[in-house]
């Protein structure tokens, strides 16, 4: 299986509480899975966050994955969005040089403030657009930069 | 507080070991002359004497132990639960609130050691978690595919003064029993197997858990299928039934192989289908069209066999909804029956009797004469579990007990001790060589003290037997630290314990020994002094195919 095939993305909501990253991570690792990126933040429902997981399967059938994590008790729902219609937005922010700034707001970046060390910018997009984001400044010598991971929602019909 | 909770939960039984973190609990535990306490020798006895407990019957099996190295003694015992799907609570003392983090003195993250090995567990800090923790702990651990539960209790809550709590109502969103269910292949199922030319039935835990045997046996009966068990699926059909197929596996019979190897559908049902049972997955029942896969837990869908039709639901509730679809059989399958006599007829069981040393088998024939179809047996692990699992001769199910998924040496004599507690009615007979049997041999103190009636059946060869076998076949033949040779003489250690003991050499005087073992009221230990080259066979050499399973040599 390619690792294309092998990647699933998953949208996942938990009780928020202190044993479920623990779990998460250790059922990820003892079934022999690897997280390429992970972001957690406060769901609508108090007491439970969501969690948007990229998840190599490893060696297993790539459905394990869920049905794994589903037998979780701190997990309440998980919904596989791997290939759907999806809203996939990831955020990076970077410190560059003054002279890049007005090329990288013209493709979208705002500028979040302006120091005597550099200026740091935002830039908010789908993976591969972050992505070519990332690699424009790498080519001009960005200062630091640190990035999300993917943050994603079903497309409305 | 916790006493008061675990009556309600309907427990008798705890096996526990006081210490610093959980004595508060301790402090109370005279109050509460309902809840009979076991002292254990060792935490690790006292997990497989609630795994014991548990198996025989039914009701989970409650451990207590303190923080720090009392928890992680639990930690073999616990991971021996949950791979085979038993129902156990274990509830651990942990340094006070205040000082978690901290690297108090006998502090250690028992959720974090155990959290891979327990079906669910509760970090408890407050004291107004306590009542809905415990209520749904022991929800979860007998519900479902069972398990064990952890509750890890802070000391400073254990002594937390509070009003008498009734639990609350069960609502545990992460955790829906119903919500995986799928049935909706169960008319397909059945006229798969009843359409088959060569149909394989598989029977594992799962049906014994939902004591689905009736079922099974209706489903067979009706579906003219041949019924094969894992090694933990004992019992779940009997061996003298027309129909079985005895053990599958890399252990399993020759005749059980043969037809797993040559079926057209295979229907597993209430098990895992682990490496055991494949033996190399690629060639595994490499005839088949159709795999049916019936299993309470939807994850092992496809873990490690592509089913072809899926029921994902407790084995009573699958082969309920099956049956009433049988319809008319294939007409091929006289043709079948006779082909699977056959193989058995040309694959029998079978050992050398008289070369001399006195043979295991000798021992486990006479043994399971006397037991009946009644009694529970308790196996060890390593080529006694084998033995005891390839003689077995019951037409009922539910009483045979061993540590298959985990292969915990060391299970037997605390578990037989557990499963005589939860089944004082039945006699119990522990099975173990003696490299297991000392793991856990101080248990022997509990047995005593409580006057027990567990019969040890000691196989004694002298050496780690199956770890001899495998060198000696798989390893180039290099023995390499097997030997116990220097072990305690059993009699005398039995006998410093306080327990009446035996030795055995010769196969006249099993019978003897095993009258003596009978008519004695407690604890009884035989030391076979068994052939120290007899093996175990079949067996499949590790990386080959079911196909290529060995049997006993001619001698």
């Amino acid at each position: 299986m390619s690792e294309r095939e092998r990647v699933r993305v998953l949208s996942v909501l938990v009780e928020d509480g202190p044993n479920t990253l623990s779990k998460i991570s250790g059922l990820i690792r003892r079934r022999g899975f690897h997280v390429r990126s992970i972001s957690v933040g406060p769901s609508r429902q108090a007491g439970r966050s969501r969690m948007t997981l990229t998840v190599d399967s490893g060696h297993a059938e790539t459905d394990q994955v869920r049905k794994q994590l589903e037998r979780l008790v701190e997990v309440i729902e998980v919904e596989d969005v791997t290939g759907e219609e999806v809203h996939s937005r990831e955020l990076v922010v970077a410190k560059v040089a003054p002279s890049q700034v007005a090329g990288l707001v013209e493709r979208g970046a705002k500028v979040l403030n302006t120091g005597a060390d550099g200026t740091t910018v935002e830039f908010a997009g789908e993976g591969k657009d972050v992505g070519d984001f990332i690699n424009e400044l790498m080519q001009h010598g960005v200062v630091d930069v640190a990035r999300s991971g993917p943050v994603v929602m079903r497309r409305t019909a | 507080m916790i006493l008061e909770a675990l009556e309600r939960e309907g427990v008798e039984y705890i096996f526990g070991y006081p210490g610093g973190a959980n004595l508060p609990i301790y402090q109370h535990l005279p109050e509460h002359p309902k809840l009979k306490h076991i002292l254990v020798r060792h935490e690790q006895g006292a997990a497989h004497m609630a795994d014991g407990y548990a198996r025989a019957c039914g009701k989970p099996g409650v451990v207590f132990a303190t923080s720090g190295p009392g928890a992680l003694n639990l930690v073999t015992g616990l991971c021996t639960a949950y791979m085979d799907s038993v129902p156990m609570i274990a509830i651990t003392g942990q340094v006070n609130s205040t000082q978690v983090g901290r690297d108090a003195f006998q502090e250690s993250d028992v959720i974090g050691a155990t959290s891979s090995v327990t079906k669910h567990s509760y970090l408890v800090t407050s004291i107004d978690q306590l009542p809905r923790v415990i209520h749904e702990a022991f929800h979860i651990a007998t519900t479902g595919r069972p398990g064990p539960v952890l509750i890890d209790i802070c000391k400073d809550v254990q002594m937390a003064d509070a009003e008498r709590i009734t639990p609350e109502r069960l609502e545990i969103p992460g955790y829906q029993l119903n919500g995986h269910v799928n049935l909706d292949g169960a008319m397909a199922a059945a006229q798969a197997v009843a359409n088959a030319e060569r149909p394989v039935i598989l029977a594992g835990h799962g049906v014994l858990l939902s004591h689905a045997e009736p079922q099974l046996r209706e489903f067979a009966e009706k579906a003219g299928a041949p019924v094969g068990t894992t090694l933990l699926g004992i019992g779940a059909f009997p061996v003298n039934h027309p129909l079985s197929l005895h053990m599958t596996g890399f252990m399993g019979t020759g005749w059980n192989l043969k037809a797993v190897q040559n079926a057209d559908v295979l229907m597993m049902v209430g098990m895992r289908v682990d490496d055991r049972v494949t033996a190399r997955l690629a060639d595994f029942a490499p005839k088949v069209k159709t795999f049916i896969h019936i299993d309470i837990d939807g994850s092992e869908m496809g873990k490690n066999v592509r089913p072809h039709i899926e029921l994902v639901a407790d084995a009573k509730n699958a082969l309920e909804t099956m049956t009433p679809h049988i319809g008319e059989l294939h007409e091929g399958r006289g043709k079948w029956f006779s082909q699977i006599d056959a193989w058995r007829e040309e694959h029998p069981l079978k050992y050398t009797h008289s070369n001399g040393h006195l043979q295991p088998q000798d021992v486990l024939i006479d043994m399971y004469k006397r037991c009946r179809s009644e009694a529970i047996v308790v196996a060890d692990v390593g080529q006694n579990q084998i033995w005891a699992a390839l003689w077995w001769n019951y037409d009922r199910p539910g009483l045979f007990l061993n540590s298959g998924g985990s292969g915990t040496m060391g299970f037997a004599l605390p578990a037989a001790i557990g499963a005589k507690f939860g089944r004082p009615d039945l006699p119990v007979w522990c099975v173990a060589g003696e490299g297991g049997f000392v793991m856990t041999a101080q248990e022997l103190s509990v047995a005593v003290e409580h006057k027990l009636d567990v019969k040890i059946v000691l196989l004694n060869n002298f050496s780690l037997g199956m770890v001899r076998q495998f060198q000696d076949d798989f390893y180039g033949g290099v023995r390499s630290q097997v030997d116990l040779t220097h072990m305690p003489d059993f009699v005398k250690l039995a006998d410093a314990y306080g327990l009446p003991a035996v030795r055995v050499d010769k196969f006249e005087e099993i019978g003897p020994a095993m009258d003596a073992a009978e008519r004695t009221k407690g604890p009884f230990l035989i030391d076979f002094r068994i052939d120290p080259e007899a093996n175990v066979y079949p067996i499949v050499p590790l990386g080959k195919s079911l196909n290529d399973f060995w049997e006993a040599p001619d001698k």
